[in-house]
């Protein structure tokens, strides 16, 4: 007797049968292994130590000098894998609590309905017409400056997508049979909203969270370059906003470093949240 | 006194502060007389009235049009003064609060519309028009930045000031006590106090000579419809603020010469070739704005501009490592001119801040701490000097040999005065808070002092603030450490030494480090009655080693004005303070078609 297959499963094998997306999901797992090895201090340690002159180009000497270095003689490659850390930290913090805002107030706003519904709808339409780069702005300056606050700043001003687009899974799901027989057995509000309807729609809140997640990055990465950022660690977005002065010199190999990695990085989550959706909602399959 | 014009941040690209100039396409250029002279801003300038010409951009483009009462003479080193619009230097009374000027006779304003009376031929110059003029500068709603060179200074303009705020139209009718015109040619302006200063104020383009008749037609648009005495007129039709400023010969410009004497040196560069001809020596000037250095630059590169300051960026391309320029450049004959700015880059202290109030000796580790050496290399290719103190090369009371000890840097003995102020190695140092304004350099700078200082374990956290916030924290002494630079707004070291008197302290001056001692307040006040004069300059010297020896700041460098000048410009020469020296530019003309085919 074949056993059926569940959602997950089911999507996973479809994921990994293109080739793409394989590629994509390894370059993840190798940017979360750098960040990790980062984060436990076991690389790029020493990333604000002078290894030469300031503004070498990028030579074999050794692997620190394979990306040149920076004004003050710093690798270029140490930076530049440091600041994988930053990257993956603000876009893991910001997603989470972007997807904890839009989750609940979504799901709220979907279940009960009426002036629930209408303020939360009223909110999130007048939050989202702010042009959501000054809402940043003006976060980075009312908190004090830092890698808390960029999570922070993101996160406050990314949820609007995933809102609505649970809200609008709720209401389709709350009239629903199942919904009814819980209901009908005496489930509470909170038990029919957590444990029934969200199972149903949680692929929707992982693949917002993957796109979620490289907006986040490019976020920082523009927070940075305008020097609202991350302060005293290095960034993506400092180490453009570094090269920029001397691009017209020649020295292209800082904005190449740092610009490759987030580029990568950027395109591996995209590759790999669109997969995810064609798997797990085939309904929106595009193709 | 609030010197906001005096405030240039340790981290400008001063190769764009420096004027410089260039031109239009082939088409247009056609249309200009072969004798035009083609010049640059860095920046685009947002009006030409002279009440604004608070920065490096429009002092300049005002000062072709508008004049003052006095001005620098354009050869002499050390900078002296001269009369401009005032017939002589002025006469001071014996106590020296009181002076009378007297003006030149003949001078007219250029023929605008703006003249009814006259049905557009500019009128005779007067004192009224100088008293209604310095009354703009006070007039609130007008809400000139440059109300800081009088405040306080002139009998009864402060008090015109404060009824003013209070109607809702200032009324230039009323008289100031201060401003008294004895006849047409004759005003007296009598000071609050005793000032050897004041009459640097005269020579600024805030204090330029305007008519009212035009204040009153343009209105709003005055900015952009400039009438003045100068050797130029606006020519306002092809002329735009933010792109392209064309100023056209004045066909009523008063007699006035080149300067027959010069410094030592002048006749054998060829300055004094032209020595007695009227001004200017040229038709036209055409002023476009660049934004960013490279277009600039390359205009320079193409021939197409007359001179330019050099940036950074390109520095090391023009530049040979010895300080000589290219010998790409050397082949054009374009020449290199270097000279001292008069300005300080610091890293300043917060003296009201419990830890460094009453610690010298941790203000003194810090600045042995500090190597400027890097500094200049690497945001100054080398363009910069390393300061002792605070006065820089060049100006009253500056010593070659000052040394007290806390300057240059070394490791070893601030590693030692940082163990006798309380904190061996660092221990017991709290994170110290460094602000600075949020720029690429700017940043660049702190992480490299923060680098320094962690050399003897003293904990540096960069906070990058936007201007606005920068002097918000300042003006509250909201702070730990600052860094900043200043550059002087005339020619005398008071101006350096007034940020360290007490009175001074922010919000009402620039005394952003709160420094405070009696001592100094005293010699300072004691300078202040002086005329210049080796007594002075020794008084200066004085507090100059007096304020290297407290540490209120860690001076960082002065820094080296370089400039380009293409071989046809003749009668360059570099001058601080003074804005219209473009009257004394000639082309060679056939040098220039030569050189350009």
């Amino acid at each position: 007797m074949s056993e059926s297959k569940s959602l997950w499963k089911d999507a996973f094998e479809r994921m990994i049968r293109q080739r793409i997306v394989l590629v994509s999901m390894a370059m993840i797992v190798l940017y979360l292994l750098l960040g990790l090895f980062v984060g436990l201090g076991l690389i790029g340690g020493s990333w604000d130590q002078a290894i030469g002159e300031g503004y070498q180009s990028p030579s074999f000497d050794s692997i620190r000098h394979w990306m040149g270095t920076d004004i003050f003689g710093r690798s270029v490659l140490l930076k530049m894998i440091h600041g994988i850390q930053t990257a993956l930290i603000v876009g893991g913090i910001a997603s989470l609590i972007s997807v904890f805002i839009g989750l609940t107030l979504g799901a709220i706003a979907g279940y009960f309905g009426r002036w629930v519904d209408d303020l939360v709808v009223w909110f999130y339409t007048t939050f989202s017409s702010i042009p959501a780069i000054m809402f940043l702005i003006a976060i980075t300056f009312v908190l004090e400056k830092g890698l808390v606050t960029v999570c922070i700043a993101i996160g406050l001003t990314s949820w609007v997508g995933l809102c609505r687009v649970i809200r609008g899974e709720v209401l389709k799901h709350k009239n629903r049979e199942y919904v009814q027989a819980a209901r009908a057995i005496g489930a509470s509000h909170r038990s029919r909203i957590f444990r029934h309807i969200l199972p149903n729609i949680f692929h929707q809140v992982i693949i917002n969270f993957s796109l979620m997640f490289q907006s986040a990055i490019k976020s920082e990465v523009i927070l940075s370059y305008l020097g609202l950022g991350v302060q005293g660690r290095p960034s993506w977005g400092l180490m453009i906003d570094d090269s920029k002065l001397v691009l017209g010199r020649g020295i292209w190999w800082e904005l190449t470093a740092a610009t490759l990695a987030m580029f990568l990085l950027v395109l591996a989550l995209n590759i790999f949240s669109d997969a995810l959706r064609d798997a797990l909602d085939p309904k929106l399959k595009s193709s | 006194m609030i010197r906001k014009v005096g405030l240039v941040f340790g981290i400008m690209t001063f190769t764009l502060a420096s004027v410089v100039g260039l031109s239009g396409c082939t088409s247009e250029r056609n249309q200009d007389p072969d004798n035009t002279v083609y010049l640059a801003l860095g920046a685009r300038v947002d009006s030409l009235d002279p009440v604004f010409a608070d920065d490096a951009y429009s002092n300049p483009a005002v000062a072709k049009v508008y004049e003052t009462l006095y001005q620098y003479h354009y050869l002499k080193r050390p900078l002296e003064l001269e009369p401009l619009l005032a017939a002589k230097l002025p006469q001071w009374n014996s106590k020296k609060d009181e002076l009378t000027i007297h003006l030149k006779k003949g001078v007219l304003f250029q023929d605008d519309a703006a003249f009814k009376k006259t049905k557009g031929k500019g009128r005779e110059v007067t004192a009224s028009d100088v008293v209604y003029s310095f009354m703009r500068l006070a007039d609130p709603h007008l809400r000139s930045s440059g109300w800081w060179i009088f405040d306080g200074k002139i009998q009864g303009l402060d008090a015109w000031r404060k009824n003013a705020g209070e109607k809702e139209q200032a009324n230039y009718d009323t008289p100031v006590e201060g401003l008294e015109v004895i006849d047409q040619y004759t005003l007296k302006i009598k000071l609050t106090a005793p000032s050897h200063q004041f009459i640097y104020f005269l020579a600024m383009p805030f204090t330029s000579v305007v008519p009212r008749e035009a204040v009153d037609f343009y209105g709003e648009d005055f900015r952009r419809n400039p009438v003045g005495t100068g050797p130029y007129v606006y020519h306002r039709k092809q002329s735009n603020l933010n792109s392209k400023l064309i100023f056209d010969r004045n066909p009523t410009y008063r007699e006035a010469f080149y300067p027959k004497v010069g410094g030592p040196g002048d006749k054998k560069e060829g300055l004094l070739a032209d020595a007695g001809k009227p001004l200017p020596l040229n038709d036209r000037l055409v002023v476009e704005v660049f934004q960013e250095s490279q277009p600039m630059w390359l205009k320079f590169m193409s021939g197409d501009l007359d001179l330019s300051g050099i940036p950074k960026d390109n520095f090391s391309s023009v530049i040979k490592k010895n300080g000589d320029l290219s010998d790409e450049m050397k082949a054009q004959g374009v020449k290199l001119e270097k000279t001292p700015v008069p300005d300080l880059t610091f890293v300043g202290f917060n003296l009201l801040d419990p830890l460094f109030k009453s610690n010298p000796d941790l203000r003194r580790a810090m600045s042995l701490a500090y190597d400027e050496n890097p500094v200049i290399e690497i945001f100054f290719n080398g363009r910069a000097v390393a300061a002792k103190g605070v006065i820089p090369p060049g100006m009253d009371g500056y010593r070659k040999d000052l040394d007290v000890g806390y300057r240059p840097h070394d490791l070893d003995r601030a590693k030692k005065l940082l163990a006798k102020a309380g904190y061996p190695g660092g221990k017991g140092l709290s994170e110290i808070e460094y602000l600075t304004n949020v720029s690429t350099t700017g940043r660049q700078m702190a992480e490299l002092f923060q680098k320094q200082m962690a050399k003897i374990g003293i904990r540096i956290k960069v906070n990058l603030t936007t201007w606005p916030e920068f002097t918000k924290a300042i003006d509250n002494k909201n702070f730990q450490l600052f860094g900043m630079g200043w550059k002087a707004d005339y020619p005398d070291s008071e101006n350096f030494l007034q940020l360290f008197y007490s009175k001074n302290q922010t919000p009402y001056g620039s005394n952003y480090f709160n420094f405070k001692n009696t001592k100094f307040d005293a010699l300072y006040v004691e300078s202040l009655k002086l005329k210049p004069g080796p007594k002075r300059t020794k008084l200066y010297e004085q507090m100059n080693a007096m304020i290297a020896r407290e540490v209120p700041a860690i001076f960082s460098v002065h820094r080296m004005g370089y400039g380009l000048i293409r071989p046809w410009l003749k009668n360059y020469k570099r001058i601080e303070f003074e804005h219209n020296q473009a009257k004394y530019y000639r082309i060679d003309t056939n040098l220039r078609k030569k050189k350009k085919k």
